[in-house]
């Protein structure tokens, strides 16, 4: 029979693939091969020894799958470290590289949480944008407190409308004395009104 | 006992949230299913109000809520040719792919994960032998891993219950089991050691670093139970032992676009699976 069974521990290993030390990822993590580095982004995952070394290296990856060895590295590891190297990419032209950190910091509620509102208040409403993507996928209490802030002083309609779509999910009674005052301050905005009475309406439902 | 009452928008809501969670989408006519589930969930939580209890599943720092909820809205039981579009999928499509880019010479290895009691990888032998022409071609190396060593013990005994093998044909019952004095069916040791089982945490990279050079991944049913960063490391993870235009099936709820952007959709006649780019 051509069905031949082989013991998965005796398959040959790639020589990256071997049991690395934490100070050989590091230094594997710099190296020319895309698959060693790899092996070294998924040895340190968890380590926040090592948060340093990896947002260091997934600031210049270009090969896709290392910058998601990397992330998801990054996404394990839980280190307040990794919020503030990657907090200026969400200011990158790199849409892609923009949206993996998003997702980072999305995996990252209690090291996110302190910077949110400075976040929230960036002068560049994209970021602001970004910064309530990030809320999206957030485990954070104080989620629906940010997004209440935000529709209450906010005064960019797209920054405001995105989070109204969230507070439609996630608000409560709470949320809707700032919701009851968007077709006022944004009187030439219909669609702001329209969104703002779509969440009224899914909050007012709720039992 | 009253329960907590449930109300459409509150369905719509939710509908939302899990199917951006999970990728499992209720229709309109699942809502009594939907309902039942959520309010013994409400229950079992102690949530007086549909809004508590979605603001826990929604913000619980340890996703505990969402995993116990996913439990309870997905009936998994494993049996033989269970999703057998996949399997046909597997012999009529992409076993053919791969052979044709593969060297001389090199074995097909395909892995089954998590693989339970056995059902699912004794599923595969069956029908490479049953329906895959080229077999005798081709040298294929069967891999079947899980984190519990109990059910990788049950899967090596290869001792199955009636209830288990009833979607198999009588013919290939018969040709492939010995029927117990007790009602159980025992599979040919032929079939059970050709496959290799071991114990493996998906997550660990010591535990999967020796998995290389995968050509088939079949791992239905597992990632609906990881949360989000787990999900994503299992996928990177599969990226790295599959071989470049290597195919992976995910269970019919599960989509792997969702999860990772490193694999791309391929639709077959048969089903729709995951590839690692060439």
């Amino acid at each position: 029979m051509p069905l031949r069974k082989t013991r998965a521990e005796d398959l040959p290993q790639a020589g990256s693939q071997a049991a690395l030390s934490a100070d050989e990822a590091i230094a594997l993590l710099g190296g020319p091969d895309a698959a060693g580095r790899q092996a070294a982004a998924r040895r340190l995952a968890g380590n926040a020894a090592a948060a340093e070394a990896l947002c260091a290296r997934f600031a210049v990856e270009t090969d896709i799958p290392t910058r998601e060895a990397i992330a998801v590295a990054l996404m394990r590891t839980q280190s307040a470290v990794t919020v503030e190297r990657l907090l200026p990419f969400l200011s990158s032209e790199d849409a892609a590289l923009r949206n993996t950190v998003i997702e980072i910091l999305q995996a990252l509620p209690a090291e996110v949480a302190p910077h949110m509102e400075r976040l929230l208040d960036h002068p560049d409403s994209d970021v602001r944008i970004f910064a309530v993507n990030v809320l999206e996928a957030l485990r954070h209490p104080k989620v629906e407190e940010w997004l209440i802030a935000v529709v209450s002083a906010d005064r960019h309609p797209n920054v405001v409308a995105t989070a109204l779509d969230l507070l439609g999910e996630v608000g409560t009674e709470a949320a809707i004395p700032a919701l009851s005052r968007i077709a006022a301050r944004f009187a030439d905005e219909p669609f702001l009104k329209f969104a703002a009475g779509n969440a009224m309406k899914r909050i007012g439902a709720g039992s | 006992m009253s329960h907590p009452a449930i109300g459409q928008e509150d369905f719509h809501k939710f509908r939302e949230f899990f199917y951006r969670k999970t990728g499992i989408l209720f229709e309109d006519s699942k809502r009594y299913f939907v309902d039942k589930r959520l309010i013994e969930r409400m229950e079992a939580t102690g949530s007086d109000s549909f809004r508590s209890y979605f603001t826990m599943l929604r913000f619980q720092a340890s996703s505990e809520e969402l995993q116990a909820l996913t439990n309870a809205m997905t009936v998994n039981e494993t049996y033989f040719f269970r999703e057998s579009y996949q399997f046909d999928c597997l012999v009529n499509s992409l076993l053919d792919e791969v052979v044709a880019t593969k060297p001389p010479k090199k074995p097909v290895r395909i892995w089954s994960l998590p693989c339970s009691t056995g059902e699912e990888p004794y599923s595969i032998v069956i029908y490479l032998l049953e329906h895959w022409a080229k077999l005798d071609r081709f040298d294929v190396e069967i891999f079947a891993s899980d984190i519990d060593t109990q059910v990788l013990q049950a899967a090596a005994k290869g001792v199955f219950s009636p209830r288990s093998v009833q979607h198999l044909p009588a013919a290939l019952l018969r040709k492939y089991f010995t029927r117990l004095a007790n009602g159980n069916y025992k599979i040919d040791e032929q079939v059970s050691d050709s496959i290799d089982f071991s114990r493996v945490n998906l997550l660990d990279p010591l535990d999967t670093r020796h998995f290389r050079d995968i050509d088939v991944v079949f791992c239905r049913n597992l990632l609906i139970y990881f949360d989000d960063t787990s999900r994503r490391a299992a996928a990177e993870i599969f990226y790295n032992a599959m071989s470049p235009g290597g195919f992976i099936c995910l269970g019919h709820s599960e989509s792997m676009s969702r999860i990772s952007d490193l694999f791309r959709v391929r639709k077959f006649k048969d089903a729709i699976v995951y590839q690692k780019p060439l």
